[in-house]
């Protein structure tokens, strides 16, 4: 295997052929760097490369590797990370030039379990600023644009992230989701993203924008590869408030392709919003092969679905200013306008408001848990619309014409309310090429279920082995 | 009964002024517009009866009950 056979094996692929020695990581290494310099003038996938350090870090692995010093699937892999995710002596920008020369004396604790499991630290991933929208937008180190169409977003926020995994410039990359950031860009590019339990994935050492819905997790192009990436990342860190202390299992124990037996509960109100039908269509095939492979589907009902918006929203805003508040007063001018408005609105929800939309929070959850008493897992679409245009405002969906935002966030925020675990997994293309996807979200702490099945489904069809033509 | 959340423009200029916008910059007649409509789109929550139900402020979501110990 070489150059670009390379860059679009998954992590499982290519661990296998490190392990038995027929692959160098300093062949993996050299074959993504050539990926990126054939398409990052077109795709501005990242904010920062590191081209001579993952180049040295490959020889480092080779040599360890060599030696009998074979660290794990990860070990000589590629990984790039948003760039909120502070890397020690590495410039961590979180989208803005404001932080453009923020160097952090040390790791996250994700990239200090990425690395500490012989991953390669590629470069850093360009976002939306401050994680603060689901488009991709970002004028300071420029917008990021879609594989599958240049003219398109990525999505966002983590919009790097899902350009540089659907394109091959990278194996692992990961994202941080507080109201779709992680599953939003995964969907419109045609990869898949994990938005772990909230609390599994430690947050420390990552710009928040919203702490009670900040969930940091992978962005990959197999459910394998997911399940490996939360091998190394998933665990209790005590340097993260959140963090829970809960047994973390071996996730690729799910990876078995059997759903037999397995309720799915199909959300009466995910198709009653604006929803494209192509992608209308696209999800209830999808959930009509987990059928076929054994599952029980039934439709269920979560009425509260229609308030997610208010609550996330209110919360979010007040969090997310609370957050920013100083920065806003000395730095407000040197924000993307969009970011910046954003941002400033949310001074203004008051403290009465922010806990009503706690304590609605609190019913949120209660129905979305009695709903996983019935059921194993709920399925819906991860968006209603394929990839809109750059900077659009509003997009179709369906007979609705809504805003970009709202229609972005309809399906995910829920989940981030929740905290529940949530994957968006690749479920067919549009007639216009375009990539469209399908959510399934479990139990808390049941990432095993939600990866089953996406594994399932993805075995049972061919989705995932497309290439955008870029 | 439910309120509304609403946003006079002198509630908007004393907010933020406390929060250390500059309250004559011309931006404020953009931020009140759009504060003023984002506002509006939280205003179903009250619609949401919650009576009864404590702010869920340390929120993290416990293991399933067949995985406690």
């Amino acid at each position: 295997m070489e150059g670009i056979e390379l860059c679009y094996a998954s992590a499982g692929t290519l661990s296998r052929l490190v392990q038995s020695k027929e692959v160098s990581p300093v062949d993996i290494i050299d074959a993504h760097l050539a990926r990126i310099e054939a398409t990052e003038p077109m795709l501005n996938s990242f904010i920062t490369l590191l081209p001579e350090e993952a180049r040295a870090a490959a020889r480092r692995a080779e040599r360890e590797i060599q030696s009998g010093n074979y660290r794990g699937p990860l070990h000589g892999i590629p990984v790039a990370l948003k760039d909120l995710f502070n890397t020690g002596g590495v410039r961590t920008t979180s989208g803005s030039r404001i932080f453009d020369n923020f160097v952090p004396e040390r790791d996250c604790t994700v990239a200090a379990r990425f690395h500490q499991a012989g991953a390669i630290l590629l470069g850093k991933l360009n976002m939306h600023q401050f994680a603060y929208g689901p488009t991709g937008e970002n004028p300071d180190y420029g917008h990021m644009h879609n594989p599958w169409d240049l003219e398109l977003i990525t999505g966002g926020s983590s919009g790097g992230s899902g350009s540089a995994a659907a394109a091959g410039q990278c194996t692992i990359t990961t994202g941080s989701d507080t109201g779709g950031s992680i599953r939003i860009p995964a969907a419109l590019c045609g990869i898949v993203g994990l938005k772990p339990t909230y609390g599994l994935v430690s947050r420390y050492g990552l710009t928040p924008l919203s702490w009670s819905l900040d969930h940091p997790g992978p962005m990959v192009r197999t459910v394998e590869d997911a399940a490996l990436s939360m091998n190394v990342i998933a665990g209790y860190d005590p340097n993260d408030a959140a963090s829970a202390r809960v047994e973390v299992p071996d996730y690729t124990t799910a990876l078995t392709g059997d759903v037999r037996g397995l309720r799915i509960g199909v959300v009466r109100e995910y198709f009653e919003a604006p929803l494209d039908p192509e992608v209308e269509r696209a999800v209830r095939e999808a959930i009509g092969v987990l059928e076929s492979l054994g599952a029980e589907v039934t439709e269920v009902s979560f009425p509260m679905f229609n308030d997610s918006q208010a609550i996330s929203g209110a919360i979010l805003m007040a969090e997310a200013a609370a957050y920013h508040r100083d920065l806003l007063a000395t730095d407000g001018d040197k924000l993307y306008p969009p970011v910046r408005v954003r941002l400033e609105a949310g001074l203004f929800v008051s403290a009465a408001d922010y806990l009503r939309a706690q304590q609605a929070r609190s019913l949120f959850d209660r129905q979305a848990r009695e709903l996983l008493e019935q059921v194993d897992l709920l399925a819906g679409p991860t968006e209603p619309v394929t990839a809109p245009a750059l900077l659009a405002e509003r997009v179709q969906a369906g007979e609705y014409q809504i805003g970009t935002t709202g229609a972005l966030t309809q399906y995910t925020r829920p989940y981030n309310l929740t905290g529940f675990p949530a994957i968006s997994a690749p479920c067919g293309f549009s007639e216009a090429g375009l990539p469209m996807a399908l959510q399934l979200a479990g139990r808390p702490f049941d990432e095993l279920t939600v990866l089953r099945a996406a594994h399932a489904y993805e075995q049972a069809t061919e989705w995932s082995s497309r290439r955008p033509p870029i | 009964m439910p309120q509304e959340i609403s946003l006079s423009r002198e509630a908007f200029l004393f907010l933020a002024a406390e929060a250390g916008l500059d309250v004559n910059s011309p931006h404020m007649d953009e931020l009140y517009p759009y504060a003023e409509n984002a506002l509006a789109g939280l205003r179903s929550l009250h619609n949401i009866d919650v009576s009864g139900t404590e702010p869920d402020m340390a929120f993290q979501p416990s293991p399933p009950a067949s995985e406690k110990a």
